[in-house]
């Protein structure tokens, strides 16, 4: 009897000392592993999808690759782990990844009450409506007592029912689980009308059987910016995923691509270039990084017009105009600080 | 054995035996309460240590969410729900969907089950054939992929919403859904009717019983409670006025509907279940011994005269404990409805946790309402079976 009641006490007392999580820096935590786990979603065209050889390809993509050129010094060691929206902040709340890249909008709610913290904006997206043509609607305005199909675990819901409510107008939605469920719902004709971020429209649109039959309507009923995510608790790794960010923006700004960064390193003398390049002070210090981390992000992924152009831009099959983001100088809404 | 405890004079005999049994029970009731303040003690550990770990991170926690305004809107609900009412009107909306296609679901699914276990029973090789059949194809296809299959049809082949099936002008048929002719006060229609077919089910039962076995004395009530319930609505019909459903822009005014997604999780919940009822069904059949087969037939019974009177009453002691089983399965399988857009309580948890960010508490939630349902049915099949083995008086 004695030894049945100590063992049990001893197995009790170890079960309640196991533990808080042990709070070491994320950054060290990447470095031991050799390898950054980043969230992206399970098939976003133009921000993160995988193609049938398992090569990911995206802007959100690209940005998780800069942090790991960045920290591991190779773009290549990233492991993608596809969340659905329901998941992300959960899995990103455990740990389970290091940074969520998932064009996910940065909201109040979402900076505040789920123990994220949002870094820089990647995307300023808006949310707007697909209809069929053969509604002939014209205007969101006109779509009183639709059926809408949304995707559920997306700030989409939200935002359509405060636009129907501030106009005065009645609807229905169907919500569905996963991406592919909605758009097939939609296109199959069960719904009027199909509501998300205006980039996963145009992706929605190409990806439909008959993509000349749809139209997306012109109003945009929501800001919708899109960035990527930290825990909150590390600040320093708040800091390393921002500025690599800021570094892919003022890459472009300052005319750096992937093709000409050797060149610029030996013949620009602009202090911004050679900062940025690690040519002249360690801005990499800072961070808890090395002088090369910005060059290494230009040099292995490029900037952020190169990203844009190869995964959404006017050429590609997504067929996105800048529009708003485009660099401050263009007209767009694009403004990294300056890295000095 | 010599009891050493009382060293005055041994006990002996039956003295000895109370004696040891109460000091057995109380070493048993010793080491149950240690075990049971551990437990509660380990639940506590769990529960604070959830509790530091949220405040550390700074993720809210509480229920204080359910006051607050949930602006979204659901596809459905019986009662009425929008994006001004609160979270907790919504789950109550969410809870009220579950509990409508798991209780349809249910009632479809063990008639359907009967009939299909009775089929696997009959002499005739193609009736048995297709209650083979029914059995293996449902049982064992996911219910996921079916629900996907049946929801991929019904929104394939129904005709366009601008352009519906018109059954005269009481029944619309379209992707919208099935719209089919109310009177007007449904909500008071409804109770009225439900009561009134409880009474007359009730009264029709009383008559049957002296004439009849138990069970067919309830099936005949229950088929008088509908046909009472369905009169009761022609009569408020009549009285009120009916409600159309007339295409009006975008949307179905009048009537009532049953959308897509309502009869894809009916259908699919009913054929999924109906399969696993039927073999509870045919086993329990066939677990009533031959020689009452045998003895019917020496008394002249025919075979359906066989099975209703005699074999189906002494197969429910076995058939009602998986039954059960099996309803429960159902409650617990609706929550599928997430993947085909239908509004029931984990659908809104998943948007309210999207909007308000407290995964742990919508979870806790959800999880609390299926155990709820799922204890009610377990409580009446309980007292179903208790009655059934009862022994004879």
């Amino acid at each position: 009897m004695q030894t049945k009641l100590s063992v049990m006490s001893i197995a009790l007392l170890g079960l309640a000392v196991s533990a808080q999580a042990n709070a070491s820096s994320t950054l060290d935590t990447v470095k031991a592993r050799g390898q950054l786990i980043c969230g992206v979603n399970t098939a976003a065209p133009g921000f993160s999808s995988v193609d049938s050889k398992g090569n990911w390809t995206g802007l959100d993509v690209d940005v998780c690759r800069a942090v790991a050129a960045a920290t591991l010094g190779d773009a290549k060691k990233v492991k993608f782990v596809p969340l659905s929206s329901p998941q992300r902040f959960s899995a990103l709340q455990a740990g389970e990844i290091d940074m969520l890249a998932r064009n996910t909008s940065w909201t109040m709610t979402r900076d505040t009450t789920t123990g994220a913290l949002f870094t820089a904006v990647s995307y300023y997206d808006g949310q707007g409506f697909l209809v069929p043509k053969r509604l002939n609607v014209k205007s969101a305005k006109q779509l009183n007592g639709a059926t809408i199909c949304v995707q559920s675990g997306t700030s989409s819901e939200k935002s359509l029912a405060d636009f129907f409510n501030t106009n005065k107008m009645k609807f229905k939605t169907v919500v569905f689980d996963t991406t592919e469920a909605t758009q097939a719902a939609f296109f199959s004709g069960r719904c009027q009308a199909y509501t998300t971020d205006m980039s996963d429209l145009a992706g929605a649109r190409i990806n439909s059987p008959k993509p000349a039959d749809y139209e997306i309507l012109p109003e945009v009923i929501s800001k919708e910016p899109l960035a990527p995510a930290v825990r909150r608790g590390d600040d320093q790794w708040y800091s390393i995923v921002r500025w690599s960010l800021f570094a892919l923006i003022n890459a472009e700004e300052l005319g750096i691509t992937k093709a000409n960064v050797d060149q610029k390193l030996a013949q620009d003398k602009r202090p911004d270039v050679q900062r940025l390049l690690g040519a002249s002070e360690d801005m990499g210090k800072m961070l808890g990084l090395d002088k090369q981390w910005s060059y290494r992000i230009v040099k292995q992924v490029g900037n952020y017009g190169e990203s844009f152009e190869a995964n959404m831009g006017p050429n590609s099959k997504l067929g996105l105009p800048r529009g708003n983001n485009n660099l401050w100088t263009q007209g767009g809404l694009l403004y990294a600080p300056p890295i000095r | 054995m010599i009891d050493l405890r009382s060293k005055n004079k041994p006990l002996i005999g039956d003295e000895s035996y109370r004696a040891r049994e109460a000091t057995r029970r109380r070493k048993e009731w010793f080491w149950q309460a240690i075990i049971f303040v551990l437990t509660i003690a380990l639940l506590y550990a769990f529960g604070q240590n959830i509790y530091e770990n949220l405040q550390a991170r700074d993720i809210r926690s509480g229920f204080a969410f359910l006051s607050d305004r949930s602006s979204f809107e659901i596809g459905e609900s019986l009662i009425p729900v929008s994006s001004n009412d609160s979270f907790g009107r919504m789950f109550l909306a969410g809870m009220l969907n579950t509990i409508l296609v798991a209780a349809v679901s249910i009632v479809t699914a063990t008639v359907l089950g009967v009939i299909v276990g009775l089929m696997r029973l009959s002499n005739h090789p193609l009736v048995r054939f297709l209650g083979v059949a029914h059995v293996e194809f449902y049982r064992n296809i996911p219910l996921l992929i079916q629900l996907f299959a049946v929801y991929l049809v019904i929104t394939e082949f129904l005709p366009d919403s601008f352009d519906p099936l018109m059954f005269g002008s009481l029944v619309m048929l379209s992707k919208a859904g099935l719209h089919f002719t109310v009177p007007h006060h449904l909500a008071l229609a409804n109770v009225c009717a439900f009561l009134f077919a409880l009474v007359a089910g009730y009264f029709c039962r009383r008559f049957y019983i002296q004439r009849v076995t138990s069970l067919m004395a309830t099936l005949l009530g229950l088929g008088a409670g509908v046909l009472a319930g369905l009169f009761i609505w022609f009569v408020f019909g009549c009285v009120f006025g009916w409600s159309q459903p007339k295409m009006d822009g975008f949307m179905v005014s009048g009537g009532a509907a049953a959308t897509p997604e309502f009869l894809t999780l009916w259908i699919g919940l009913t054929t999924f279940t109906s399969a696993s009822i039927a073999e509870i069904v045919r086993a329990g059949i066939l677990a009533v011994p031959q020689n009452q087969w045998r003895a019917s037939e020496a008394l002249g019974m025919t075979r359906l005269q066989t099975i209703s009177y005699v074999v189906l009453p002494q197969s429910l002691r076995l058939v009602i404990p998986p039954l059960a089983s099996q309803f429960m399965n159902l409650t617990k399988n609706s929550s599928l409805a997430v993947i085909i857009g239908y509004p029931d309580i984990v659908s809104v948890g998943n948007t309210s946790i999207v909007i308000m960010g407290q995964a742990l508490e919508a979870i806790v939630l959800i999880m609390a309402v299926y155990l709820f349902l799922n204890l009610i049915i377990a409580v009446v099949m309980n007292a179903l079976n208790a009655r059934v083995t009862a022994a004879p008086k």
